[in-house]
This record gives structure tokens, sequence and C-alpha cells, in this order.
């Protein structure tokens, strides 16, 4: 008898501890789930509409689960709406890809590249879901993604599950961080099936300042 | 005397149908005559000079253990290395970053990932065997991952080998640190004067299959690595950032 009792305890101390640590997990990341998402969207419709331009520094950390530090790259950001994007890579490499409506553009090493986004469907994709992303309008894509909306009292987090399986062999999920005060992405964390991450932190961010063509272009 | 390679024997192959056909058509029995001389001149003499460069030069055998002995850090450091990495496989032109750790003793993760930080792909070489832990689908092929599991076979120095040999030249002022596995063999060769790794090679039968050349060494680690099949379109540059 004392010793069922014992057990009994000890199983239900067991479960009660993985409870607690359940809620510290979800509080940890410090954001709750939020229930009205209709009005989140509208709030969030602000992004797409406002942001015309982005400036921005990155800083971009990869983790792999052998690795026991993650691995860095810097650089500069810049987005002009509708559709290009400079990522300026200066750390680890210098390394330049510009998304310019439909060419992509990529100087490595003095050597550059043109691609066409129509017929280069990994870069198409990659290209979708950066624009979609910083725009906004990802995240209304209910063929591609499943959405979930938290809050903090600064950021909304937004997560998103691809639905497709091309895309969902390669990521789990797409977290993305909008600040509140601005309606602006702070952050990106692209979760691969497997649990390694990709996290993208905009820095030092600018909006709606004037960003010459030839940003997009490149020599 | 080593026997003629694959190649050797169809160019002799080729030399005898045209010769048969020289007999035949035009019957002049000395040319005839002359080709087949030289043929088997070919055969005794040319043959196994071509087939063993290192085979007059003074030789070692050591034993497996000595495998450290090789000035090539790369295998042995428990460090992570990060090359920026353009691959070339037939049309396909593949950039970002390898990743080579050294988690256990004769394991190994290899992973490639592009510069948005997003996986290629992540292996694992246990004692010679590549095991996929990710592969993007157009690469997840069995002979092409084949092809992986040499390549980064040779260039961690984790080839199976019943012999292990090491030959001096005097001459070219190289080491050879030669691993013998049957029809294959893995030549590591060591420029004497740097005390580095400078030129790997992919033998099979005596015919080339992968040639790695290896410079620009900071502690034994090769600061760039050119990587290149002879017999298909792949060829992997690694120049190292950490």
């Amino acid at each position: 008898m004392c010793i069922k009792q014992s057990k009994m305890r000890k199983s239900n101390l067991i479960i009660a501890f993985l409870m607690i640590s359940c809620i510290i997990n979800a509080q940890e990341k410090g954001f709750k789930e939020i229930s009205n998402a209709e009005k989140v969207k509208t709030e969030l419709a602000r992004l797409t509409e406002n942001t015309k331009t982005i400036q921005s520094l990155f800083v971009q950390e990869k983790h792999l689960s052998f690795l026991s530090e993650n691995i860095i790259s810097k650089g500069e950001f810049l987005f002009r709406s509708p559709n290009q994007l400079r990522w300026e890579y200066s750390e680890p490499f210098e390394y330049i890809i510009v998304f310019n409506d439909k060419n992509i553009l990529i100087k490595d090493e003095n050597k550059i590249s043109t691609f066409d986004t129509e017929s280069n469907k990994m870069f198409s994709e990659i290209n979708n879901m950066m624009i979609g992303t910083i725009q906004g309008n990802l995240f209304a894509d209910n063929e591609r993604f499943d959405a979930k909306y938290f809050e903090n009292s600064t950021q909304y987090l937004l997560e998103l599950e691809p639905k497709l399986p091309e895309m969902k062999s390669m990521l789990k999920k797409i977290l993305i961080y909008i600040d509140k005060s601005d309606i602006s992405v702070s952050k990106i964390k692209m979760i691969e099936s497997s649990d390694d991450y990709t996290s993208i932190e905009f820095v030092n961010r600018k909006l709606n300042q004037e960003i010459g063509n030839d940003r997009f272009i490149v020599k | 005397m080593s026997l003629p390679t694959k190649n050797q024997l169809s160019n002799l192959l080729y030399l005898f149908r045209n010769t048969e056909y020289h007999c035949v058509f035009h019957k002049k029995k000395l040319v005839c005559n002359s080709i087949l001389s030289y043929a088997l001149f070919f055969i005794i003499i040319i043959a196994p000079s071509c087939s063993n460069p290192y085979k007059s030069l003074p030789k070692t055998e050591l034993q497996p253990g000595q495998i450290k002995e090789v000035p090539y850090a790369l295998p042995f450091s428990e460090n992570a290395f990060i090359y920026k990495t353009d691959m070339t496989f037939y049309k396909n032109e593949i950039s970002g970053l390898l990743i080579i750790k050294k988690t256990d003793e004769n394991i190994y993760r290899i992973a490639l990932t592009t510069q948005f930080g997003l996986k290629i792909f992540d292996f694992e070489l246990n004692n010679g065997k590549l095991k996929v832990e990710y592969c993007v689908e157009y690469l997840n092929k069995s002979l092409i991952l084949k092809t992986f599991e040499s390549d980064f076979n040779l260039l961690l120095l984790q080839n199976r080998f019943d012999k292990l040999l090491v030959i001096e030249n005097p001459e070219t002022k190289q080491k050879i640190w030669q691993f013998i596995d049957g029809k294959y063999n893995y030549n590591y060769i060591e420029n004497v004067n740097s005390a580095s790794i400078e030129n790997i090679y992919l033998k099979k039968r005596n015919s080339e299959k992968i040639r790695v050349g290896l410079d620009n060494h900071k502690n034994d680690i090769p600061g760039n690595i050119l990587l290149e099949h002879q017999n298909i379109k792949l060829k992997m540059n690694l120049k190292r950032i950490q």
C-alpha cells in the first residue's frame, strides 16, 4: 500500500513537473496566443501599406545542433516596394544578392551572375518568401501557410507552418517578430524539421527613406 | 609487372581494329607488323612504367596507427571548420558554407548551407559510411550520395586501406603517403619544403578518378581546396573562413 502510494506520489510529481516545465517553456518566450486574429490581421495590413522602403543592418545566426557556437553573418538589407530586395553580406565574406522584379543578381568575389526567378524554382520560392515576410502578405497566404498569432507587450509574433510538401520538407516553421511601435519586422526565424534554425535580426531599421535605383543593380 | 589499365586496353583494341582494317583492305603487311610490334612494345615497356611512377623510389611500410604522421590536420582536429563553397555539378551551381566537425573518433558531421542559412545537405560520415541526416531532393540520389561519400572520405582520410606506404622522391622534393585498398590507391603528396599536403589523388587501377589541390595552409589545415572529378562533371572549390 505504502509502496503504491509513494509510486502514485512520484507519478503525480512527474506530471506536475512536466506541466510546470511546459508552462515555463511557453512563458519563456513571453508571448501568448491571440484569440481574435481578425483584429491583428487588420493591424498588420498596415505593414504592407506603410512599408514603402526599409533600410537596415542585419545579423544572421545559423544554429546547427552539432556545433557549440552559432555561425554569425552580418550585412545590410534594403527593400523597396513592391518587389526589390538587396542583401549585402559583409561578414564572414562579401556576397551580394539582389532580387529586382523577376531578376536575381548575385555578386560573389567579383563574379556577377544573373538568374530569372521564373526559370529557377528555388530562387523564386526564396524571393516570394522574403518579400512576403517583409511586406506582410505571407501570413495572409492561406493556401501555403497555417498562421497562428501571438503577442507580448511590445511585439506580435506570427507562427507560419508551411502546407506545401516541397516547402514542408525544407522548413517546419517560420516565426516573424513584428514591433508594435512601427509595425515593422524586427526578426525572422526559420526552423527546419531537425530543429536547426536560421534567425535574421534587423537592427537600426529606417523606414520609408529614399533608396536610389542604383542600389538594386550589381556592378 | 602491372596489367594495362582499361584505358590502355581500349587504346590497344582501337589500334588492333585499325590494324586489321589496314591489313584487309590494303594488304600492307609490313605496316601491319610494325604497328603490332609497337603495340607489343607498349604492353611490355611503356604500360608498366606508366602504371607506377613511384616504383623505383624507396618506400617504407607504416603501421595503420601511424596515419597521424601525415601532415594533414583536417581529419584529426577537434575544431569545426567552415569553408565558403562553390560546387559545380553538371549544369548546377551550388554555393554556400560547408561545415565540417569531428564529433568522435572517425565520425564527422558535414553540412552545406546556403547564404541564407537553409541546409542543402547534412551528412554523418561514420567510419567511412555516409548517413544522410538531411538532403535536398535534387541531390538525394544514391549515385550522387556515393560520390559525396568518396569525396569526403578522401578529404577526411577515412578511406579503408590494407597497406600504408610512405615513398620519398628526393628529385621532386615530395613525400608520397600512399594508402592501398585492392584496386584503389589514395596518394597524399607532401611538399617536403613546406611540410604540407599539396595534392591528393584517388586512383583506380592507376587511372586517376579524383584530383585535389590544397594550398594556403595554416597549422596543417588547408585554406583552399579544389576537388575535381576526372570522369564526371563535379568540382568543389572550398575557401576556409573559420
